[in-house]
């Protein structure tokens, strides 16, 4: 079982999730180049313009560890690069579990993604603009940390460690990317996780993915937010222990 | 009680902050007056909505992917820059602190938020920014400068060099101005006694009187002009010099009556020769014309009188001594020249062999005199030095390589009267100058020789041809198609019995010069008296 974090985090993201796992599977954790424990010289701005730059490192992640008919939990963005990774390596992963899944942030025509585009735009310019407001008001928050330490440190190699460049192009790829192309095409059973209340990801987003996707299924949790991982463990690992057990029915149950 | 509840309301209302309490599901259940006021919102308004709902895009943005996992992984989260917006739309920049409270078995209670106005602190954080971002730009220009310092060295050097270089040219041009205006004046000078003479002359013959006075005269004039510009040729080291083995001493004795009068009452001269010196290859006259130099400077040296010496002596420069003053290292005659008089100022001396320069007034002197010296000397392969200092009188010493051929040949006294033709003698007469040609021509045919003439190369050769009477080429030079060398190389191919005498006014051709040099090479410097051009085609015809 791979997890895969979004925009904004890094594998602590799962930190309440992987160990109801650990036993009846085979954990596999990583932070994607630029966050993280990542190497940062790693980075390549040509090879990270676009989602594929990620889905090939998952891609190498698996063929590293010799993965195949695995299971993908990726949350936010990286539901995507994981349905990306799946369509070119087919047999890399059996079932997609989607967190929040987003294929295209900016409203189109006749498709809801949440933003308009000047909003989206606002967004990429608060990050060039807020250089400091950003990264040196995180800097005290994960560094200071005096009351828990053995946290500061812990995150200190997670968000801190985030280059504010990376950060910056990242957003802009996760943002701008529009993959609502490449859903068609995925072949492997797929869960749709979506909160209430979700502002990154409405849960317009979440059934358009449901319905694109052929062999998906769609669970809308009691959740707010985008991180039920984070904010509702629980009934995140509930849902995908249904939707691994193969209880089809009853994770359609919850669907809409 | 009471009063405590209304104090801490006032406080929780009033504070310098704003406070919002959500509950666990992130609805907003409790918020103070400021916050409110902040938004431009009533309480009512705020309540049960979710914080995020009155942040910016972006702030909703980051607060859902990074503060809100943030506070759930740490509890807490401090110091957090977003942007909250009111009512009306405008921006409030603020920090935002957020803390979980839980109960006592670990149930989220709710979640404390504080908000500080943060409108300054980002205002100074831009400006932070910007000047940041001067620095780095300075710093980057800076590092610029520093990786092209050499070649800005390089180009304010060319820059420099350029300059001086305009500098000298100017300081070249000034000299030359001043030359010329020194030269107009001396040749006005003579030129006039020429004409003059000529007039008198012409009214004199008409009226059938005496008028060898005036031809005199004018010879005399011509004679200071043809001085002058060998004086000009001597400092350009273009002189055509006719170098022969000297002895320096019997040199210095036959110059000695010349010496006493140009000296004067006032000084006395003394020489001081060694005996057995060795003799030096020179060209006679410019030799005596150099010591005659440097006995009039040293006269004027000595306005109220003093001792000239003149020295000679046999001299060896070392290999340190050549190395240091560039000159080769050998054996030298030396010629010394020394007086009595004011000597010269560092300043002075420093500039003495410099071209122009004089210390005389205007009109006096061109500044020739001791720069045609030293041209004469260099041109010689020799070595000058000069020992002066105020009020102790001035040394100056030339150095001439040793000759180690064969002794003097002869004086020239034979040239006093001019030596004629027999009158079955051809001379060939080669000169692009029209009336240099036909003067020479007369002149030669007053001597008894009959002349061809010819105005260049082509028409030499044809002649020679033509004449086979022809026993001397009597050439110029320097010509339009080819110059005398060539045509006397040509000429011999055709008759090599021929005798070749050449006349040249000077060679800029370094070459051609240097040839003219060669032993064996017979040359007239131009202008030449009647009896120098009689003695020197006499002794060509006889040899």
């Amino acid at each position: 079982m791979v997890f895969a974090h979004g925009f904004g985090c890094d594998q602590n993201m799962w930190r309440f999730v992987w160990p109801a796992f650990a036993e009846e599977y085979r954990i596999v954790l990583f932070d994607h180049v630029g966050c993280g424990g990542s190497d940062l010289r790693a980075y390549d701005i040509g090879k990270y313009a676009s989602l594929e730059g990620y889905a090939d490192d998952v891609i190498a992640i698996c063929r590293e560890l010799d993965l195949t008919h695995s299971i993908f939990v990726g949350h936010s963005v990286s539901a995507m690069i994981g349905a990306i990774a799946s369509i070119q390596v087919p047999e890399l992963f059996d079932e997609l579990i989607m967190i929040g899944p987003s294929p295209r942030y900016i409203d189109d025509d006749d498709y809801t993604g949440g933003f308009s585009e000047a909003q989206v735009h606002e967004l990429l310019e608060f990050l060039d603009d807020n250089h400091m407001g950003w990264s040196q008001a995180m800097a005290p928050v994960i560094m200071g940390n005096p009351d828990r330490p053995e946290l500061g440190q812990e995150l200190a190699n997670s968000f801190c460690m985030t280059d504010p460049e990376i950060a910056k192009r990242f957003a802009r790829v996760t943002f701008l990317s529009d993959n609502r192309a490449d859903l068609d095409r995925v072949t492997a059973r797929a869960l749709v996780l979506q909160c209430h209340e979700d502002v990154i990801a409405p849960p317009a987003v979440g059934a358009y993915v449901h319905q694109r996707v052929s062999n998906s299924a769609f669970v809308l949790l009691n959740a707010t937010g985008h991180c039920p991982n984070l904010s509702a463990p629980e009934e995140t690992i509930l849902a995908m222990k249904i939707f691994l057990a193969g209880e089809r029915s009853a994770a359609q149950n919850v669907g809409p | 009680m009471n009063q405590l509840i209304e104090d801490l309301e006032d406080l929780f209302d009033n504070a310098p902050c704003g406070y919002v309490s959500t509950g666990p599901g992130g609805h907003i259940i409790m918020a103070n007056r400021i916050f409110a006021d902040w938004l431009g919102r009533a309480r009512s308004d705020i309540i049960g909505r979710r914080f995020q709902d009155f942040l910016n895009i972006a702030g909703k943005m980051y607060y859902e992917t990074h503060f809100a996992p943030l506070m759930r992984m740490q509890g807490f989260f401090h110091e957090v820059a977003l942007d909250l917006v009111r009512a009306d739309g405008s921006k409030l920049p603020v920090l935002v602190n957020a803390v979980e409270r839980r109960d006592e078995k670990g149930a989220l209670s709710f979640v404390r938020i504080t908000i500080f106005n943060a409108s300054d602190r980002r205002r100074y954080e831009r400006e932070l920014l910007e000047a940041r971002r001067c620095a780095e730009k300075a710093n980057a220009e800076l590092q610029n400068l520093n990786r092209t310092l050499e070649e800005r060295i390089a180009e304010a050097v060319e820059a420099r060099m350029k300059s001086e270089a305009a500098l000298r040219q100017a300081q070249k041009m000034e000299a030359v101005g001043q030359l010329t205006g020194g030269i107009a004046h001396d040749f006005n000078n003579m030129l006039a006694v020429v004409f003059s003479a000529l007039n008198l002359l012409e009214r004199r013959l008409a009226k059938g009187e005496d008028v060898s006075h005036f031809i005199a005269a004018a010879k005399d004039g011509a004679g200071r002009a043809a001085a002058l510009t060998q004086r000009l040729l001597a400092f350009s080291r273009q002189q055509a010099l006719a170098p022969e083995p000297i002895c320096a001493n019997q040199m210095v004795a036959g110059m000695s009556d010349l010496l006493h009068h140009t000296l004067g009452e006032m000084v006395r001269l003394e020489t001081v020769l060694a005996e057995d010196l060795w003799q030096v290859l020179a060209d006679k006259n410019v030799l005596e014309n150099v010591v005659l130099n440097l006995a009039i400077n040293a006269r004027d040296a000595m306005p109220h009188g003093g001792r000239l010496v003149i020295e000679t002596a046999n001299s060896h420069l070392d290999e340190a001594y050549g190395a240091e003053h560039d000159v080769k290292p050998g054996q030298y005659v030396m010629v010394a020249v020394t007086d009595t008089g004011v000597g010269m100022s560092p300043e002075v001396m420093a500039k003495a062999f410099d071209p122009f320069f004089t210390t005389k007034e205007p009109g006096r002197g061109t500044g020739l005199g001791l720069s045609q010296v030293f041209g004469f000397v260099k041109q010689s392969e020799g070595h000058i030095t000069v020992n002066s200092a105020l009020g102790r009188g001035t040394s100056i010493t030339i150095y001439l390589p040793r000759y180690s051929g064969a002794p003097e040949a002869r004086n020239h006294s034979e040239a006093q009267m001019p030596v004629c033709g027999n009158g079955s003698e051809t001379v060939l007469v080669v000169e692009d100058d029209e009336q240099v040609l036909t003067l020479t021509a007369q002149m030669l045919r007053d001597l008894g020789y009959h002349v061809v003439e010819a105005r260049c190369g082509e028409e030499a050769l044809g002649a020679l041809s033509a004449v086979p009477a022809i026993g001397l080429l009597f050439t110029d030079v320097v010509m339009p198609d080819i110059n005398g060398l060539r045509l006397a190389e040509a000429a011999l191919e055709r008759r090599p019995d021929l005798k070749i005498l050449f006349t040249t006014g000077y060679s800029r051709d370094a070459v051609v010069h240097n040839r003219l040099l060669d032993p064996g090479v017979n040359l007239l410097q131009k202008p030449a008296s009647l009896e120098q051009l009689a003695a020197k085609v006499r002794t060509l015809l006889d040899g």
